[in-house]
């Protein structure tokens, strides 16, 4: 079998993923998957290229949602949101992931799929957005939301991929603020994306916080959030909200930082988002 | 061409039993398969302690075993993969902590038995090396009453050069002569360690080096030239080796992580009356180049300030890691990050301003150095002066730290030029231009294609341009040390000085018959012979070469240079391979930084730089390897850590991990150059390449260290690392494996049988 | 399956695996070897490469997906041996050390200037920011791609 199926329908990806069974895989933007001997893990047999599919190269702002398809690179979405204030966290995000030339290759869908990947920057964007993700399979599609997708990803079906994902519009304002060690160019230490609704007295109505790159996986802040209703978005009060909260979080011990670094800054972190926010109204 | 692929080592230590190629053998592709038994001789630095391939013991992660060519890389790797291997797994000794604790494993059980290649030094067990200095009775001037003793600890990782091309050979074999194509600092050293290995004769062995992309001292040691000369000569077909990113991580002559003590005894005055240091360098699993290293730690730790005694201990330390190597300012970076933080402490203990102690105590004309070398001129204080000018000259920038710690710092540095033998010859051809032969290599300075045609265009009246410069070529040319070490201009720019003036001697003789004038009534210039004062005058030099040619035959010089050697005290220095430098450079460096209390994040707002060059020859040069220089210094200051785990693996195993200054964490560098300080370089050069890199650390750290109010004892300074100290949260150094009594950190002055060392 | 190309405006045929990055491709099979391969990761960019006229590292590319698609590689940029204005202005600014990041440097930035020709010194060090060198310290080769932004 041929190393690289470069699929020309979403039909024909799942037709040849299903045919292909464990010894496939999808293959989008490239550029985790081309990285897997530097870490020491086996390509499967065979993987189907989606980046030429025309369905998933496509951006559409509806009426209630925008529509993101899978194969829509960093950069197009970057470009495409540009115009957009309303999806602000995830422009953000899309913009400043890793490097220029990184984002015109990575995909959305590869960012949600790279299961190995702690400091992907849209999947905490996506969650703070409550965006939701829809999935193709043989003969079905359905929907699910990108933390349930979280859960699930590492065992897909076979022929199972992710079609596009849909962001709902709302008058929420957002943020998207990453610590990298250096300026920039490094793979964000902490993550942290914020939504939230403000009444007209500036009080907050309801909010969304996921934080990326802390924990293994990119997760929702709940206990957090619950905090910040009924209160001004204040920088130094989110911040000692952050504080009091973070002792639940488990710090990833990586290379590039410590498990507690990431924790301790976190709340300066949500500061400053909370900050940029401030600086939108 | 066959493609090469090595087996390495997986673990750090382990008895090797038995190595299978039989079923790798017969796979296809395959041409070659070398082990030890193929390559049995020891090479090394001072000591010959290492083998090409591992021989009964494996003594680090990435050592090779065995070697393979095949018709692709990916047949190589393939046959690569089916070589079994029988182990019995040993001890380890990860950390220089572990390697001097009591008991602790050996990494050379055999130390006893190496040969010695550089007589004078004491080393047993798991020190490699021992170079000591002792100058003056410390012992009296620590027990003064008037003086106030101030100690402290520094440690500091290893740095990864990251040259971009990789270390990379190309060989072949033919009528019993090898000839390697390699990316090199040293072809010298390369012909005769390869020889030396192989048991063949050095002169069976050719080497030639195109442009090299990026070295930085990670070339200035034989690497992979042997096993591809190895394969070649068993496959009968030319061979390239090419080392991955990925084993350059982990298998690249670092920068040497080191530990340090010092201690100094002063007066309220400021004065150094006494000072300690001991020094240890990880060598990893054989010596290399660290054992020679040793040397430079009395010329850098010992340097920039005036003592009125001195003891220091610096030793290379066996641990079960990679081997170390040399990085631009070998040594020096790390010394004098110590040294200027140790400075500081000082001035807070005694209470002066850490600029007014530093022009009060650096060495100036006729001040003695750690050895007893006794130094010329006045350079350091001139530069502080200048330094200080600079600064009043323009705002500070701390308006632009906003809500940051603010801090800055100025910080001195000595380093010196690695001079040594070169050779060189110039030809001049009848259509006026010349070829400049020696074995010198560019490696992106600079040096040899810019530098070098200058010196011999300016001696024959060329234009640079019409400076042919011969790529090297060990058949070609005479010996070279090689480039590095801020030798080129100085070094090889001298043997070609005066091989063009052997050249240039001629011409003129012939000119003047030509002209009916004397010699010395002639002058040379753009390219034409002139009578003195009377342009227009004379004729071309491509005529002059003409008629030479006719007369003496075709038109050549030779040249020849090695280091004159300065004097040490006697007594003073021992185990070192340099007593005293012959040609000390100075910097003084300066930087204004914020720190973010917030995140540890440190920013550099401002850098500046006052660097001795004795006389700029290319000044544009200097200013781009001073802003390079700067820039790694800030990576090693800020951003680049290596850490070892305790499986003796290094963590970080390419770019995303190992972080190296990107455009946006860098300023542009204020320059200033002092010219005019004492040096034996042509036109009054100093190497200007390699000393940038020096005092970048210890500025950095001394800013860092005044903005956060913390003391900084290591680098890197990460955000993670800085946060830390901001928040009080970090571990004081201590060092159970260094005594704080100096004379139990030297094997010289035990006596014998008293104390073994580590086994 | 031979794989067709177009590389620097000419039809080229590999027959290479399509999981190939694209720079083993251009440089050992095509022998095109100005991209230059330092880390396979896409963090350094010495092998950029425009694909349908955008810059992406080529270590990462399986070629495979590169097929139907323009390529161009900083061979491309002298025309006749005429020097494109920035590698011209490289060279007036002398920023060339080692050389091996340069070619990636030169697809990046000549991409980025088209797109932002009025540049700020602070837009160019952001645009470089997968661009990695170890030698020059960056800022002449921000002074050379600075000097073409102000001269509009
Ligand atoms: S080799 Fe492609 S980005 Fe480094
Ligand atoms: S010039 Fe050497 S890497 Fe940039």
């Amino acid at each position: 079998m041929n190393s690289l199926h470069v699929a020309t329908s979403v039909a024909d990806a799942i037709a040849a993923l299903a045919d292909r069974g464990d010894g496939g895989a999808p293959l989008a933007g490239a550029t985790w998957i081309m990285r897997a001997p530097i870490r020491k893990e086996q390509h499967p047999r065979s993987y189907v290229a989606l980046a030429k599919i025309d369905e998933l190269q496509r951006v559409e702002l509806l009426h209630d949602y925008l529509s993101i398809g899978a194969c829509v690179t960093h950069a197009r979405l970057a470009a495409a949101l540009a115009p957009l204030p309303e999806f602000r966290a995830l422009a953000v995000a899309a913009g400043s992931s890793a490097n220029p030339a990184i984002r015109q290759m990575a995909t959305i869908g590869g960012n949600l799929c790279a299961a190995g990947f702690a400091a992907a920057d849209l999947v905490p964007a996506l969650i703070c957005l409550d965006a939701q993700i829809e999935l193709a399979m043989p003969g079905e599609s359905t929907r699910v939301s990108v933390e349930a997708f979280l859960t699930m990803r590492t065992d897909l079906p076979h022929g199972c991929l992710v079609r596009r994902v849909m962001v709902p519009r709302t008058t929420y304002r957002s943020d998207h603020v990453r610590l990298t060690l250096r300026k920039g160019g490094d793979y964000p230490v902490v993550i942290v994306s914020l939504a939230a609704e403000l009444g007209s007295t500036g009080v907050v109505k309801s909010a969304r916080v996921a934080i990326g790159s802390v924990e293994t996986t990119a997760r929702r802040w709940e206990k957090f959030e619950r905090l910040l209703i009924g209160h001004p978005l204040d920088p130094a009060d989110v911040t000692e909200k952050a504080t009091l909260c973070a002792d639940e979080l488990h710090g990833r011990e990586g290379v590039e930082a410590p498990g507690w670094y990431r924790i301790k800054v976190l709340p300066s972190l949500v500061g400053r988002a909370v900050r940029n926010i401030r600086g939108q109204c | 061409m066959l493609h090469a692929v090595l087996l390495r080592a997986e673990v750090p230590s382990a008895r090797l039993l038995a190595v299978d190629v039989s079923r790798a053998c017969k796979m296809p592709g395959v041409r070659a398969i070398v082990t030890a038994a193929d390559a049995p001789g020891l090479h090394g630095i001072g000591i010959a302690d290492q083998p090409l391939f591992a021989v009964d013991l494996i003594r680090y992660v990435g050592e090779p075993i065995a070697a393979v060519a095949a018709d692709t890389l990916e047949q190589a790797e393939a046959a690569v993969a089916a070589i079994t291997t029988e182990i019995d797994l040993l001890p380890t000794a990860i950390s220089m902590a572990d390697a001097l604790a009591p008991e602790a494993h050996l990494v050379h059980p055999d130390w006893r038995n190496y040969e010695v290649l550089f007589e004078g030094a004491a080393h047993a067990g798991n020190i490699a090396w021992e170079a000591t200095v002792v100058r003056g009775d410390t012992g009296a001037a620590f027990s003064r009453a008037d003086v106030t003793v101030v100690e402290s600890n520094f440690r500091v990782g290893r740095q990864n050069h990251l040259s971009f091309e990789p270390r990379v050979a190309i060989a072949s074999y033919e009528d019993g002569r090898f000839h390697i194509e390699t990316s090199t600092q040293v072809p010298w050293t390369i012909r005769n360690v390869t020889a030396r290995i192989l048991g063949i004769p050095a002169s069976h062995v050719r080497v030639t080096v195109p442009a090299v992309g990026g070295a930085f001292g990670l070339k200035f040691d034989c690497a992979l030239e042997p096993f591809a000369a190895l394969l070649a000569r068993a496959s009968g077909r030319p061979v390239r080796l090419a080392n991955s990113r990925q084993e350059e991580m982990f298998t690249c002559l670092c920068r040497e992580n080191a530990e340090i003590k010092l201690r100094s005894a002063v007066t309220k005055e400021g004065e150094i009356v006494g000072r300690e240091a001991v020094v240890l360098m990880d060598c990893g699993a054989y010596g290399g180049e660290q054992i020679f290293l040793t040397t430079m730690t009395a010329h850098t730790l010992g340097g920039n300030y005036r003592l009125g005694s001195v003891r220091i201990s610096s030793r290379a330390i066996y641990t079960n890691t990679a081997p170390n190597g040399a990085f631009r300012a070998c040594n020096g970076v790390y010394n004098t990050f110590a040294l200027e933080r140790h400075t500081d402490e000082i001035c807070a203990a005694i209470g002066m301003d850490q600029f007014e102690f530093r022009r009060r105590n650096v060495l100036g004309d006729k001040d003695i150095g750690s050895t007893g070398q006794v130094f010329e001129g006045d350079v350091l204080r001139p530069m502080l002066d200048r330094m200080a000018d600079l600064r009043s000259a323009r705002p500070s920038k701390k308006g632009t730290a906003g809500r940051r710690l603010y801090g800055r710092a100025t910080t001195v540095g000595t380093w010196f030029i690695f001079v040594g033998p070169s050779a060189a010859t110039v030809n001049l051809n009848t259509d006026g231009s010349a070829t400049l032969v020696t074995a010198g290599v560019e490696i992106g300075s600079g040096s040899m294609m810019q530098a070098l045609p200058q010196i011999v265009a300016n001696t024959l009246g060329l234009h640079p341009e019409q400076v042919i410069v011969r790529t090297a070529d060990t058949d070609g040319s005479g010996f070279d040390l090689g480039v590095g070490g801020g030798r080129t201009t100085v070094s090889l720019g001298a043997a070609s000085q005066s091989a063009s003036e052997e050249v240039r001697k001629k011409l003129l003789s012939v000119a003047g018959e030509m002209l009916q004038t004397a010699p010395e009534r002639l002058v040379l210039a753009g390219g034409r012979v002139e009578i003195a004062g009377a342009k227009g005058s004379g004729t071309t030099i491509a005529k002059v070469v003409e008629r030479a040619q006719q007369l003496l035959g075709p038109l050549s010089g030779s040249g020849s240079f090695t280091r004159p050697g300065v004097p040490a005290m006697a007594g003073c220095a021992r185990g070192h391979f340099i007593d005293a430098i012959d040609i000390p450079v100075f910097a003084v460096h300066e930087c204004e930084v914020a720190v973010d209390p917030e995140t540890g994040h440190v920013e550099v707002l401002g850098y500046t730089v006052v660097q001795d060059v004795g006389h700029a020859i290319n000044p544009r040069a200097v200013f781009g390897q001073i802003q390079g220089g700067v820039v790694q210094g800030l990576g090693y200051a800020l951003h680049e850590e290596i850490t070892i785990d305790a499986d003796g693996r290094m963590r970080q195993e390419g770019l995303e991990t190992y972080r190296v200054p990107l455009a946006q964490d860098v300023v542009p560098v204020e320059i200033s150059l002092h010219e005019g300080a004492p040096s034996i370089g042509p036109l009054g050069t100093k190497g200007a390449g390699e000393v940038p890199i020096l005092n970048v650390a210890a500025t950095i750290a001394c800013a860092v260290s005044n903005a956060t109010g913390r003391p900084v004892c290591e680098i890197p300074l990460t955000p993670p690392r800085v946060l830390e100290l901001i928040l009080g949260k970090n571990t004081q150094l201590t060092f159970p494996h260094i005594s704080p009594f100096w004379e139990e950190n030297v094997l010289t002055s035990q006596p014998s049988g008293k104390r073994d060392v580590a086994g | 399956m031979p794989l067709h190309l177009t590389v620097n405006d000419e039809d080229r045929v590999s027959v290479r695996d399509p999981l190939t990055p694209l720079v083993d491709v251009l440089r050992d099979e095509f022998f095109l070897t100005g991209a230059k391969i330092v880390c396979r990761e896409g963090f350094c960019g010495a092998c950029t490469v425009w694909v349908d006229g955008r810059p992406v590292v080529s270590c990462l590319l399986p070629v495979g997906l590169a097929v139907d698609c323009k390529i161009h590689t900083v061979e491309s940029l002298s025309t006749n041996g005429d020097l494109s204005v920035l590698q011209k202005a490289f060279e007036d600014h002398d920023a060339v050390q080692c050389g091996m990041c340069f070619p990636g440097m030169l697809m990046t930035l000549t991409s980025f200037l088209d797109r932002e020709p009025r540049a700020t010194r602070e837009e160019i060090k952001a645009a470089l920011v997968g661009n990695v060198c170890r030698c020059t310290g960056y800022e002449r080769i921000v002074d050379a791609a600075f000097s073409l932004a102000s001269a509009g």
